[in-house]
């Protein structure tokens, strides 16, 4: 795998430069694709008719394409697949900034925008690639337990991807940065974390018998930070 | 009380199409995902193009808010009257099924669309802002100084009436094909829920000062979306 420190940042662009606070923002691939692939779950955003749509969905990165997937019949999908340009937005919430001033309590969190214009994988072999690489990537080794995806689903699921032509990043992080003279304000003040915990796992009601109560995705650890984790297989997955 | 609202009316931006056992239209559910919610994804189009910027938000009614710099790009273009699409979700619960095409995520997730107006009215916009603060910190405009006019000046408030909406949420373990239950694997349901941490204090925070009083509702272990939820559900009263 390419040492991502050695990657070209984005170039900032009419759209993607952080005006506000810019000390925020980052362009750099490195910190770009960690927040991307720290995440599951992805806002994008398009216009039909003049009007703009967010619909949240899985997603997942490709060196410097991203890709969704859903429905063949979905409104999104199908407008999608003209080509239409669309922004991809992640988020993640990491804590509750507590200052001593309304106006300096903040939010910590990490975020990207991607610009891009979304084109549909048409090869069906291309998409059965895809989709198993997405399994696989979040469930490693998943796809050789399972059998292989079917003629009919494929065909009723659409593939979607979009190279990222512009992205920024905007992150904040530490605690509030109050006005000096607010600093004797009787109140507390600082930041409380927020974290994205996975939960104790939950078989199946009709589990097969000789199957352990326990998923065989033992990354999925009861307490482990679910953008951590998935980071990790993000990174696994590229080696 | 929110059970005797009508519910929205399914429209061609809202109707849910695919897996339409999953829309909600009531205010209730609807609301409560919003409610759960601390931040929002805003999509409004520029030239043409489409922006989704993720922000903090809030709701009073029928009406959600939003606010940033008065310098910000998106609310200044926000601030003509486009119109809005605000989409939340919550994330909660991975699904791994017996098949690919069964594995799923459980969600909760609402669309809400309407047209962004700029609140100018300062007074109104300082209510706005103080109720927001009371909202996630009930009682803390008290124990700070009141918000300046050159802070006032500085924010723009941006609010959205609620023209349609629908919900949409998945729960519930994998649903396979019947065939498939043989699969030698493991299948079910991982959650997955944002929890608060153990509040890490400012430096110079006053060793007098009484966190518990203060931040004792946001506890650490809590479960982020339901402490909104109760958080949002006081402040109606």
């Amino acid at each position: 795998m390419p040492d991502s420190t050695t990657l070209p940042s984005f170039i900032p662009t009419e759209r993607t430069r952080v005006r506000r606070v810019h000390e925020r923002g980052r362009y750099d691939r490195e910190t770009v694709f960690a927040i991307l692939d720290a995440a599951m779950m992805c806002h994008i955003g398009y216009v039909i008719d003049g009007q703009p749509y967010v619909t949240p969905t899985l997603f997942w990165r490709e060196g410097e394409k991203l890709y969704w997937h859903g429905s063949s019949a979905s409104r999104m999908l199908r407008s999608q697949t003209a080509g239409i340009p669309v922004c991809l937005t992640v988020t993640h919430v990491d804590g509750l900034v507590v200052a001593r001033s309304g106006f300096h309590h903040s939010l910590n969190y990490r975020a990207v925008m991607a610009f891009g214009t979304a084109a549909k994988v048409e090869d069906p072999a291309e998409k059965e690639i895809g989709l198993n690489a997405f399994v696989d990537r979040v469930y490693p080794g998943r796809t050789g337990l399972i059998r292989g995806i079917n003629g009919q689903e494929l065909k009723a699921t659409t593939l979607l991807g979009m190279t990222i032509e512009e992205a920024s990043a905007k992150v904040r992080v530490g605690g509030p940065v109050d006005d000096d003279e607010d600093y004797s304000a009787d109140c507390w003040a600082g930041v409380i974390p927020i974290t994205p915990l996975i939960g104790a796992a939950i078989p199946d009601p009709r589990l097969k018998s000789g199957i352990p109560a326990e998923p065989e995705v033992g990354h999925f650890v009861e307490g482990a930070p679910f953008d951590q984790v998935l980071l990790a297989l993000a990174r696994k997955a590229a080696e | 009380m929110s059970d005797t609202l009508p519910p929205f009316t399914p429209t061609p931006r809202t109707r849910l199409r695919r897996h339409p056992e999953r829309a909600h239209y009531d205010r209730e559910t609807v609301f409560a995902i919003l409610d759960s919610a601390l931040m929002c994804n805003i999509g409004y189009v520029i030239d043409g193009l489409p922006y989704v910027t993720p922000t903090l938000f809030w709701r009073d009614g029928e009406k959600l808010y939003w606010h940033g710099s008065s310098a910000s790009r998106m609310l200044r273009t926000q601030a003509s009257g486009i119109p809005v699409c605000v989409t939340v979700s919550h994330a909660d619960g991975l699904i791994l099924g017996r098949c690919a095409f069964r594995h799923s995520l459980n969600y909760r997730a609402v669309m809400a669309f309407g047209t962004a107006a700029i609140v100018d009215d300062p007074t109104e916009k300082e209510a706005g802002f103080n109720a927001f603060i009371e909202r996630l910190y009930p009682g803390r405009t008290r124990i700070m100084r009141a918000i300046l006019p050159q802070e006032i000046k500085a924010t723009t408030l941006m609010g959205m009436t609620i023209e349609d909406a629908s919900g949409k949420i998945r729960s519930g373990g994998p649903l396979d094909l019947e065939q498939d239950y043989a699969a030698h694997c493991w299948a079910g349901t991982v959650p997955i829920r944002q929890v608060l941490d153990a509040p890490i204090p400012d430096p110079i925070v006053p060793p007098h000062t009484p966190a518990e009083t203060e931040i004792g509702h946001l506890a650490q272990g809590a479960a982020l979306d339901q402490v909104l939820l109760t958080l949002a559900r006081k402040a109606a009263e």
